[in-house]
């Protein structure tokens, strides 16, 4: 019974290995083919069935005027957008998510949970009933077309996740925690960034990651409120498509559009297998 | 230290309510510098309120509360310098256990060498020395609480230390001897201590004056003996004292006397401007003994159950409707049947409306 639980337990973590590394063994060995390679017929592995060329990686770093696309500013455009759009979330949402967690608000029949099902129901409607106002508010200030309009619309955008999930965090401290350090010494800013925002880490990278993802996936914004001066990387990989699908420098794109968010997971993981996000409470 | 004043103190969680229900009713206390008291009462009696009115952490819906003299009501926690332990370990798990003790005294700008010679002296006390550059986080739960406490007791100059039930998750053995070390620190350093618990074992070892609350309300204050031998209520008769004392409905029969069960119960109250005849007759199962035969003050009983404790024996025997317990000596020969019961005068206590006469 035991030695089949083994078997099927390692058969699944197999194909599900297969099911998730396949796809980016087959975008790296594109990113490495040419256009023949890629057209005639089904090719594998570099050298055996075709010769590796890096003109699909080329590409991507040339400017247009040498028949490139150059990504390079794009990509980091899109790190610019994200970090400080997250940063910023993390740290209003953060605040308000304390204030939501440890204080009675009351404001006619506003109670905190309104107060926190409003920050989230800017996640519930579709983004496409916002596009309209984020572009006349935009155009109003002059923002648009811009990295600080970015800015401003992701940390609308992403501060409710942040919000989200610190309030939920935030319920799980013990609220002795911060009447301990009231007693210490402190006082409640102290309390707040001395003692219970130490303990809070887990939640704020967890925070911090979720607002990086959905920060640097976006397309729709990023495609709707920029033209020409600003374009972030999710715009112009879709740009990258022609009338002759450039697989080659698609693949290439795809995998360095990735590598962030791979970082990202592998330092929350690395975090998370240090046993740090555990037993941060009693 | 100091002394602290409860003045006209009470409190409710629902002031807009046009009938607040109030977690405190109102009433007014003095705590003597350096003495220990304990807070009893079952859950839910206003106990914690009450320690978190002197804390800072809840203002009190009326009255006032004052350090050697001094108002402090409207003072926030930060600025009443004052220690409290809760029930469950609060510890800072990103702080190593030096730093956790150190806490304290670091928010409160003392020097190195200061907080250095205070740290090694309360760990020393708590035995947590071998422990202090541990991470707080990988100490086990009593472990932990001992860090809340040394928190508590690391400043020197508090004004007091508030415990809030501190001992609930440590163990028996360590639970005693923290008891003595509590008891040496107060009598070292003259801190007034404030100990909350529902063990009246807990209260009675540890404290100089006990503070009986039930219902939002203090129902007596005294002495560990006052509270076992003349309790002001009958309620304080049930929750102190182990078994809870004996209670009988009675009758008021002559000047000094009761009736219970048609037997007249001679006590020591003066019972002659009692307006009411119906009274309650209160008295410990420690005083009623067993006779050899029928007199005065004696109950004939039949006996249903003898529990042998291994220091004493607990007799359960009936009276008609009433039940009577009677803890005797272990090696007294017990025979089954009826037995006689004495009970002695001048312990037993008379309350009208459930309240001491």
């Amino acid at each position: 019974m035991h030695k089949l639980y083994t078997f099927l337990k390692y058969t699944f973590i197999t194909l599900w290995t297969v099911f998730i590394v396949a796809p980016f063994l087959w975008a790296i060995s594109t990113s490495f083919k040419d256009f023949q390679s890629v057209n005639s017929k089904v090719t594998y592995i570099p050298w055996l069935d075709f010769e590796p060329t890096l003109e699909g990686w080329r590409v991507l770093v040339k400017s247009p005027a040498r028949g490139g696309v150059d990504i390079v500013e794009p990509y980091f455009n899109s790190i610019f957008v994200t970090c400080t759009a997250s940063l910023i979330s993390i740290i209003l949402g953060t605040l308000a998510a304390y204030a939501l967690s440890r204080f009675t608000f009351k404001a006619g029949f506003v109670r905190n949970n309104d107060i926190t099902f409003f920050f989230i129901s800017q996640r519930i409607m579709p983004p496409i009933v916002l596009s309209i106002p984020f572009f006349i508010f935009l155009s109003t200030i002059g923002l648009l077309d811009s990295l600080l309009g970015l800015v401003v619309v992701y940390i609308v955008l992403l501060m409710p996740i942040a919000v989200w999930i610190m309030v939920d965090f935030f319920n799980r401290v013990p609220k002795e925690l911060d009447e301990t350090a009231l007693i210490d010494g402190c006082n409640p800013y102290q309390a707040f960034y001395k003692v219970v925002l130490p303990n809070s880490i887990p939640g704020l990278i967890v925070a911090g990651m979720f607002c990086i993802i959905f920060g640097w996936i976006d397309f729709f914004f990023a495609f709707i409120l920029t033209f020409t001066e600003v374009q972030l990387l999710p715009v112009k990989v879709v740009a990258l498509n022609s009338s002759i699908t450039p697989w080659w420098s698609l693949s290439a794109s795809a995998l360095i559009s990735v590598a962030p968010l791979i970082i990202v997971a592998f330092v929350v993981e690395r975090y998370l297998s240090k046993g740090n996000l555990s037993g941060a409470l009693k | 230290m100091a002394k602290i004043d409860l003045s006209n103190i009470s409190h409710t969680y629902n002031p807009s309510d046009p009938n607040p229900t109030y977690a405190l009713n109102p009433f007014s206390m003095t705590w003597e510098n350096g003495k220990r008291y304990a807070i009893l009462g079952p859950s839910g009696c206003g106990k914690t309120t009450m320690l978190n009115i002197v804390s800072g952490l809840v203002k009190p819906s009326k009255g006032k509360i004052l350090f050697d003299e001094n108002d402090v009501t409207n003072l926030i926690t930060e600025e009443r310098n004052i220690a409290q332990v809760f029930q469950f370990p609060v510890i800072y798990n990103t702080m190593t256990v030096y730093d956790n003790l150190a806490f304290p005294l670091k928010c409160r700008d003392f020097s190195k060498e200061k907080i250095e010679e205070r740290v090694k002296s309360v760990s020393d006390t708590l035995r947590l020395s071998s422990f202090l550059n541990l991470p707080a986080r990988k100490l086990t739960a009593d472990q932990k609480q001992l860090i809340s406490l040394g928190r508590g007791l690391v400043r020197e100059d508090v004004a007091g230390v508030l415990m809030d039930e501190p001992l609930t998750v440590i163990d028996p053995d360590l639970k005693f001897r923290l008891r003595r070390n509590l008891k040496e620190i107060n009598e070292q350093y003259k801190t007034t201590l404030v100990y909350v618990t529902h063990d009246q074992n807990e209260a009675m070892t540890f404290a100089d004056n006990i503070i009986v609350m039930d219902q939002g309300e203090i129902v007596q204050v005294g002495l560990p003996k006052d509270l076992f031998e003349r309790p002001k209520t009958t309620f304080v008769g049930y929750f102190i004292g182990s078994p809870a004392m004996n209670i009988f409905e009675s009758e008021v029969s002559s000047d000094y006397s009761v009736k219970i069960n048609n037997i007249e119960i001679k006590t020591n109250s003066n019972l002659s401007k009692i307006k009411e005849k119906n009274v309650k007759l209160g008295i410990r199962s420690e005083f009623i003994n067993v006779a050899e035969k029928d007199g005065q003050n004696t109950i004939k009983a039949s006996l249903k159950r003898v529990e042998d404790f291994g220091n004493f024996k607990l007799l359960t025997a009936n009276m008609g409707d009433f039940v009577i317990k009677s803890k005797v000596n272990r090696e007294m020969p017990i025979s089954n049947g009826d037995i006689n019961l004495y009970i002695p005068p001048e312990k037993c206590c008379v309350y009208i409306n459930e309240k001491l006469i």
